[in-house]
């Protein structure tokens, strides 16, 4: 649905946007993640058709976004960062002026307006000035506008910016509600909340993409994973057990217990040997698990990693993982 | 062509409910009722021909505000409201043409504007009744004063769409498009009269002649003659204003 090869974009010797290349499937809900002037917002305004790329070419629904950009922006339904409502009309007339511009026939468009009034929950405030509606709902008001023409595609840039935790939860609900029926790229730089919405993230960093996959994968992809095990009993079996299942570790003795917390290399699985091991032992169990290193840590690594990898002159890593 | 209507009414709409455009109304017919008094006053105490009255109206004091101050009011939030608010961003990411979004916006200024003149042609027409002048007057000249004034206008707010189009600043927007209007009217008979002989060369002539807007005005429109190359004049002026406005957009896209 959306197709991205080598986009680049430049604001005259500032590079925004360095050879992005990435696609998003139909019905698929991808979050779109980058710390602030990572080229979010830049190339979300060329999927917008409002900025011309410099380089490469990006398609939504088919259509490419440099030479049929009316037909892109007819499939599209976007949100952008901060909503810009026009303060002198009322909430219901914004969304039928933007239903016309958008091209929903004249006899549809109550029902239309009516429809994303609803998705959106703003049919209390239909009848109030849109200059007069809290921050909350002028957010909520600019997505009912993204939906109001029902595009098979939404853009949504930090939809959720600047709401409280109710507001936010409820926009939430709306955006994963919206698959498998829309293709939604969602914009955000807070990891939890796009862990909880998409099944997918794209992560951007200075105009490059650095990762690309499920949440989960990704993290547990990650060389950050650490293995805490605690038994009771003498820590040299624990040692012997841990050598069997192929970890090194140093144990330490803990309130009783030998206790032992190491980090893994990637791909390495050493939980059932170990398991195995420490039963052959009659060693009791009092802990054993891997721990992930949550979005925000992997996402600190990967976006740091790039950074001191570009102070030391060394080339960025091109993107982790393959969920495209 | 949807796209352009929805555009049209909503600006048409955001005209009435603009407490600017209402402060301009009320200036303007407060200003122009002291002034037809004190000139219906006037021909009545010298007995001048009445007939001779309503191209006097064109001449009155609060025609220059509505000419070069009311245009600049109208299309200065435009654009450049539009691009402080970041609402331009919204407004050209949905399916409509840059056109139609300039044109939309320049014939509801043009419309707005025409309708703040309507009611001085009823005032005209209230006149020819006995309380007041109980004259017959000829309406001919009228019609193609208005028509005039319609074309004039026409291209000040283009160009006023124009000027607003290069700014995120409504004030600076007016400042220009008020500059541009008093240019206009004040310039050509400047011009001529500084560059001397050479103002009396054909093209020279000519050129200055096409610009001098009071001389087309008092000479053609307010005597009832419309001039189809005066009509094509204003009418380039219009086409020439909003496709600079279009670049100005575009312009804008690729910066």
């Amino acid at each position: 649905m959306i197709r991205v090869r080598d986009l680049t974009k430049r604001y005259g010797s500032h590079l925004a946007v360095d050879r992005l290349t990435f696609e998003i499937g139909p019905g698929e809900i991808v979050g779109f993640l980058g710390p602030n002037g990572a080229g979010k917002t830049t190339t979300i305004r060329v999927l917008t058709g409002f900025h011309p790329a410099t380089g490469g070419t990006a398609h939504v629904a088919g259509h490419d976004v440099a030479t049929d950009s009316l037909e892109v922006r007819r499939r599209l339904g976007y949100l952008p960062q901060e909503v810009p409502i026009y303060p002198d009309l009322r909430v219901a007339e914004y969304l039928r002026y933007r239903a016309a511009l958008k091209g929903v026939p004249p006899k549809a468009r109550a029902q239309a307006v009516a429809r994303a009034m609803d998705k959106a929950g703003i049919a209390d405030v239909a009848r109030k000035l849109v200059g007069h509606v809290s921050h909350g709902y002028r957010q909520r008001v600019g997505l009912a506008d993204a939906l109001v023409a029902n595009p098979p595609v939404l853009v949504l840039d930090e939809p959720t910016s600047g709401l409280d935790p109710n507001q936010r939860r409820r926009i939430k609900q709306v955006v994963r509600d919206l698959a498998p029926e829309h293709t939604v790229l969602f914009s955000s730089h807070i990891l939890g909340e796009v862990q909880e919405v998409t099944n997918r993230v794209l992560v951007i960093h200075r105009g490059v993409l650095r990762a690309d996959g499920a949440p989960a994968e990704l993290v547990g992809a990650g060389a950050r994973r650490r293995l805490r095990v605690a038994v009771r009993g003498e820590p040299q079996a624990l040692a012997s057990a841990l050598a069997q299942a192929g970890v090194a570790g140093e144990v330490a003795t803990c309130d009783g217990l030998a206790v032992v917390d190491v980090a893994l290399p990637p791909g390495h699985e050493p939980v059932p040997a170990l398991a195995a091991a420490l039963a052959a032992r009659a060693l009791p169990v009092h802990e054993l698990r891997i721990e992930l290193p949550t979005l925000e840590e992997w996402f600190h690594g990967i976006t740091e990693a790039s950074d001191a990898a570009g102070e030391a002159g060394i080339a960025p890593a091109g993107g982790a993982g393959g969920g495209a | 062509m949807t796209a352009l209507v929805a555009t049209f009414r909503k600006e048409l709409l955001s005209f009435f409910v603009s407490p600017v455009s209402w402060v301009v109304g009320i200036l303007f017919y407060w200003w122009r009722g002291v002034e037809l008094r004190a000139l219906v006053d006037y021909f009545a105490r010298y007995r001048i021909d009445q007939e001779l009255l309503p191209p006097q109206t064109y001449g009155l004091g609060s025609t220059f505000l509505m000419v070069v101050l009311v245009p600049g009011l109208l299309t200065m939030r435009s654009f450049a409201e539009e691009r402080r608010t970041g609402s331009l961003e919204t407004l050209l990411t949905a399916p409509i043409r840059d056109g139609e979004v300039i044109v939309g916006k320049w014939a509801a200024a043009t419309v707005f504007y025409s309708l703040l003149w309507l009611p001085s042609v009823l005032v005209l027409h209230a006149l020819e009744y006995g309380p007041f002048l109980g004259a017959d007057l000829a309406f001919g000249p009228v019609f193609a004063a208005y028509l005039g004034m319609f074309l004039l206008s026409g291209m000040l707010l283009a160009f006023g769409c124009f000027a607003s189009s290069l700014t995120d600043n409504v004030l600076l927007a007016a400042l220009l498009t008020i500059m541009f209007d008093y240019g206009l009217l004040s310039l050509p008979r400047q011009l001529a009269a500084q560059l001397g002989e050479l103002a009396d060369a054909y093209y020279v002539r000519e050129l200055l002649d096409k610009l001098d807007v009071m001389r087309n005005f008092s000479e053609w429109f307010a005597r009832g003659l419309i001039d189809t190359s005066q009509v094509a004049f204003y009418v380039g002026g219009i086409v020439f204003f909003l496709c600079l406005t279009g670049i100005s957009l575009a312009a804008r896209r690729i910066a």
